[in-house]
């Protein structure tokens, strides 16, 4: 009720407490689903922003993984074994049921609809997992905003990558661990392997948090129930929890016959990551010093210094928490695991990190760092929590760095993928591509593995390619190229290319002529007397499965 | 009467050591002779923001004009603008403006930059003042408040800059004051005085308008009453308080008139205005062709060419790098500057639940760290310490009070507290007699290439400086060189300083002891 005084010259305002305790309750009541629903728009409309500002398909990872996507859908060898090595599984499997639209497949939508999914979910398990642990509304919707009101987390869960599915299925093994340390369900246990199993088949991370999470839950229940207890569930954990990681071994030894294909195989990271020690550029190899210093600073670009700040002391005020189970405290050190899993990975040489500044004056790879950011969303909610004197200068602080962060478009993300190591502006050999051989019949040849950016861009159907993973399409072009590809695309010298290195030295390579040189890659078309002897259409035969990536 | 002494004590001992450090030549320079060398650089306008700020007082005292002239924008270079085809000051005007009187005066008695210094350090022992007052009335020990104010001007970069030609000392002024206001009253006329204050500071310095946001929220704050009355919550807004912002009229007017005359734009920043580095033989502005040729490998070409806005200056990114500048860099480092200061924190742990206020104080001192760590030169471009953060020194010597009330028991806590002291009032002491001129480590290459000799950049220069007999101090190079070496008068001064706190830390702790457990 509004009172307007004439004596005080004041306007007073009569509210009923309990109204405000209904309005609370009400919330509390459906926090999930009013929290999911507002996610939800603010994931469509930033996936509308960054689709509209063509940054929605800078990153060339996220044109391949679309393309992974498509080639199982379609192409001339489509099949599940177009999944190929190297790139766990289960975001291309995702893609399936949307992909094969040629909407879903160009737009980006296909992979992006998981990776905003998993932002809402991801928003959700915060609030949820702060909610467990006994945090007040307050520091449970701060955790949310401090993981939503970041440009990063906003870029990257509106595009086909796969940070998002993996931060997803993380957080909800590390939810559910943390569930079952506090109320000690053998559900919440099984629950969390299975997301730890699901998180192995998107990115190797999930290896490392498979690992981390045993060994933790046997510190936990080594401490109360003895050795006997402690085997007993580590085998029901390991069982579902590495289930992923067997299959995935299992594949790899039936497609490619060798279990380690995607480890040690031409185009597994290791290869690539010889070619750069042999370069010099692999500086965080063998320097842990370097590895922690360059993974600190990819995690506070992600997050931004003074949130990072907040999440350490977040986190310190955790962890030292008597109020807190001790098991609980222990199940939640599974929240860093993306950070030492990340140091470690580039301490040993698996990983490739660039910032501007420390490697050199580019960027590669820097959005790992957000990998850590609802790890960091906890820790600066439960601190708010603890502290709640301070929340409203905390609470201001946030604001107003964040302001800033958005006011200069801060985002470590978008730069890489539009200046960085990881975006390739291949406009010119696809858009020749597009409009050269659109309206003629014929295959081109090209490496997916090198080129996979140019398949996609060009707007072709991915029938239109013959690449590793069609078989013995692939055979006979990389043998007889003048009987199959009217055009191929390759890096002319570069034997790093394989279509390069495998036509270049075949007798009908000569009937080609150089169309031009482009950047990333050269176009050589058929020449005009040789046409008839071509076949331009699909033929069925023998798969052979040699997939890329 | 006691309460008087002290003040008066206290205000005669920090005149007495300003007056020693201020620094400055005899003379009231010309326009030809401003641009020389005993007055740029090898004099007290070393650096472009004295020069800029003190090349619009002149303007204005000796031309009446908001335009500098070429001799007097020369001088000014390269924090020199430039709009309509005319020469204007890139700093805001608050500054100047305030300072003419001392530039009168220092003419009338013959030497006007003195003058225009000297303005400075009386806004820098009214800080002082006001963070004993602001210190004991949220309840320090009034000897460790005594402590705390000196520390802030003599143990900090507050000293080094508080004889010199900046803005810091008059923000941090405002800063206080508002604060000072708060807590002694509680009325609507409080409030005015505060949006007054507020609104004048963007004139000073337009990052105080940020600065001073954790001030304007707390004033707001007091023109609503909450109760709560059985299952009600009974929320009174005065409205006569939204008269209380009929103040920020007369600075708003002022502001606004100075950019349409200056820029042509009321609403035009100075800092948004094109910048000239320097000007050719006929006046013109310089080429950056020529710009090239002159820096050589000093030269920054995004400088000129970036555009600016109003946020711009300040980027999340730049957050890391302003920490590590501002904490523990080398050449600009708290940790190495004023490591004293650092105990600070330690009071805000202690007192933060105690007091509203206390909320405000911190979340100052936080803007202010964020802001300049945001800003993309935390260096402060050529600087002793990290100036910027001298508003965060003055409240955390607030909060140094507390610590030491808290421990003024404890001697090992002192002691240790002590060596601290003395370790940064030796510092900062020699920054103030010395100069401010410390290039950033990073521009250190460049500057090695050209003097082809190995340049320092931390308080290490300034030691060099004294070593060769040297002291910009105004009472050394006038009287004093006479009789003693620029290092005997810095040690002089030092030993003061460190004696008179090391005298007030034992008085401090001598009687805590006689008082009851």
């Amino acid at each position: 009720m509004i009172k307007f005084n004439l004596k005080t010259l004041s306007i007073e305002l009569n509210i009923n407490s309990k109204i405000f305790e209904k309005i609370l309750a009400l919330f509390n009541k459906h926090a999930l689903i009013i929290i999911s629903t507002i996610l939800s728009f603010v994931s469509i409309y930033f996936f509308y922003y960054y689709l509209n500002n063509r940054l929605g398909l800078a990153y060339n990872d996220a044109r391949s993984h679309l393309d992974i996507g498509r080639r199982v859908v379609e192409g001339l060898k489509p099949g599940l074994a177009q999944l190929g090595s190297v790139w766990l599984p289960l975001p291309h499997l995702l893609m399936v049921p949307t992909i094969w639209n040629d909407f879903m497949w160009h737009s980006g939508l296909s992979g992006a609809l998981e990776s905003m999914i998993a932002f809402v979910i991801t928003g959700v398990l915060i609030y949820s997992f702060l909610q467990k642990i006994g945090v007040g509304m307050f520091g449970r919707i701060l955790g949310v905003l401090v993981f939503v009101l970041n440009l990063n987390v906003l870029y990257l869960q509106s595009i086909a990558m796969t940070e998002f599915l993996l931060i997803a299925t993380m957080t909800a093994g590390v939810y559910e661990l943390v569930i079952w340390s506090k109320d000690n369900k053998i559900l919440s246990l099984i629950k969390s392997s299975f997301w730890i199993m699901l998180s192995s088949l998107v990115r190797y991370d999930g290896w490392f948090l498979f690992a981390f999470a045993a060994f933790l839950i046997s510190l936990i229940i080594f401490k109360k129930h003895g050795y006997k207890t402690t085997e007993g569930m580590i085998i029901l954990f390991c069982t579902l929890g590495g289930f992923g990681i067997f299959l995935w071994l299992f594949w790899n030894q039936l497609i490619f016959k060798d279990a380690l294909y995607f480890a040690f195989g031409p185009f597994s990271a290791r290869a690539q990551q010889i070619q750069m020690e042999q370069a010099g550029v692999l500086m965080t190899k063998g320097n842990i010093l370097l590895s922690l210093k360059v993974y600190l600073y990819a995690l506070i670009y992600n997050s931004n210094a003074f949130i990072a700040l907040l999440g350490l002391f977040g986190a310190i005020v955790l962890w030292f928490d008597k109020n807190l189970k001790l098991e609980i405290r222990i199940a939640s050190i599974a929240l860093i695991a993306p950070l030492l899993f990340n140091i470690l990975a580039l301490y040993i040489g698996h990983s490739v990190l660039f910032i501007q500044g420390i490697s050199g004056n580019t960027w590669f790879n820097v959005r790992y760092g957000i990998m850590m950011m609802p790890s960091i969303a906890i820790f600066v909610g439960f601190l708010v929590h603890k502290l709640k004197q301070l929340r409203w200068v905390i609470v201001g602080l946030f604001v107003f760095v964040t302001f800033f962060s958005f006011a200069n478009k801060d985002a470590v993300t978008i730069d890489d993928a539009q200046v960085g190591s990881s975006q390739k502006n291949v406009t010119e050999v696809s858009s020749w591509l597009n409009k050269n051989t659109k309206d003629k019949k014929g295959f081109i040849l090209i490496s997916a593995a090198s080129h996979d950016a140019i398949i996609f861009s060009s707007g072709l159907p991915m029938k239109r390619f013959i690449h590793e993973g069609t078989g013995l399409y692939w055979e006979s072009a990389t043998t007889s190229p003048d009987r199959w590809a009217r055009w191929i695309v390759m890096r002319t010298y570069d034997n790093n290319d394989i279509t390069y290195k495998a036509v270049s030295k075949t007798p009908g390579f000569k009937y080609y002529k150089l169309v031009d040189h482009y950047p990333f890659a050269d176009i050589y078309e058929l020449k005009e007397e040789f046409i008839g002897n071509l076949n331009t259409e699909p033929v069925s035969g023998k798969v052979k499965f040699y997939s890329p990536i | 009467m006691k309460k008087f002494i002290i003040t008066f004590l206290l205000i005669l001992f920090c005149s007495a050591i300003l007056t020693f450090s201020l620094r400055g030549n005899v003379g009231n320079p010309t326009r030809e002779q401003i641009g020389m060398s005993q007055w740029k650089d090898e004099g007290p306008f070393e650096l472009s923001p004295e020069r800029g700020r003190f090349a619009l007082i002149y303007s204005i005292v000796e031309d009446k004009s908001l335009f500098f002239d070429t001799p007097i924008a020369r001088f000014a270079t390269p924090d020199l603008g430039y709009k309509n085809g005319k020469y204007v000051s890139l700093f805001a005007p608050g500054v100047s403006i305030l300072l003419i009187p001392g530039y009168i005066i220092g003419k009338y008695l013959g030497a006007a930059q003195v003058g225009v210094f000297a303005i400075v350090s009386l806004f820098a022992i009214l800080n002082v003042l006001f963070i004993r007052s602001i210190a004991i009335k949220l309840g320090a020990n009034n000897i460790a408040a005594t402590i705390a104010s000196m520390i802030f001007l003599f143990a900090t970069p507050a000293f080094p800059y508080a004889v010199t030609l900046y803005q810091h000392h008059i923000s941090t002024f405002l800063i206080l004051l508002c604060i000072f206001v708060l807590l002694k009253w509680k009325n609507l006329a409080a409030l005015s005085i505060v949006w007054f204050l507020i609104a004048a500071s963007v004139s000073i310095d337009y990052p105080n308008a940020i600065l001073m946001i954790p001030i304007a929220v707390f004033a707001s704050i007091r023109m609503f009453f909450v109760n709560k009355k059985d299952n009600f919550i009974k929320i009174n807004f005065r409205l006569i308080g939204i008269v209380t912002f009929i103040t920020i009229i007369f600075p708003l007017i002022f502001f606004l008139w100075f950019n349409n005359a200056s820029y042509g734009n009321p609403f035009q920043l100075s800092g948004t205005i094109k910048s000239i580095k320097g000007i050719d033989e006929k006046g013109n502005p310089l080429s950056i062709e020529a710009l090239k040729k002159q820096q050589g490998p000093l030269f920054e070409e995004q400088d000129i060419n970036r555009k600016k806005t109003a946020t711009g200056f300040f980027k999340s990114r730049n957050l890391i790098n302003g920490f590590y500048t501002h904490f523990v860099s080398p050449d600009r480092g708290i940790v190495f500057y004023t490591p004293v200061i650092l105990i600070g924190f330690i009071g805000m742990v202690i007192m933060y639940k105690k007091q509203k206020i206390m909320l405000v104080l911190i979340a100052i001192v936080f803007v202010n760290i964020l802001l300049y760590s945001m800003w993309g030169d935390p260096w402060g471009g050529w600087a002793f310490g990290s100036r910027y953060l001298i508003p965060s020194y003055a409240i955390l010597s607030i909060f140094i009070a507390f610590m030491i009330t808290n421990f003024r028991k404890k001697l090992i806590i002192l002691m240790g507290f002590y060596i601290l002291l003395v370790y940064s009032i030796s510092v900062n002491t020699l920054g103030a007699i010395t100069s401010n001129k410390n290039p950033p480590k990073n521009e250190i290459l460049a500057l090695e290439s050209i003097s082809h000799v190995q340049e320092k950049y931390t308080y290490e220069r300034n030691y060099d400086y004294l070593n060769s007999n040297r002291s910009k101090s105004f009472i050394f190079q006038t009287f004093v060189y006479k009789y003693l070496s620029a290092k005997s008068y810095y040690l002089i001064i030092v030993s003061v300083l460190v004696l008179t706190c090391g005298l007030l830390i034992t008085y401090l702790h001598v009687k805590s002891k006689k008082e009851n457990p």
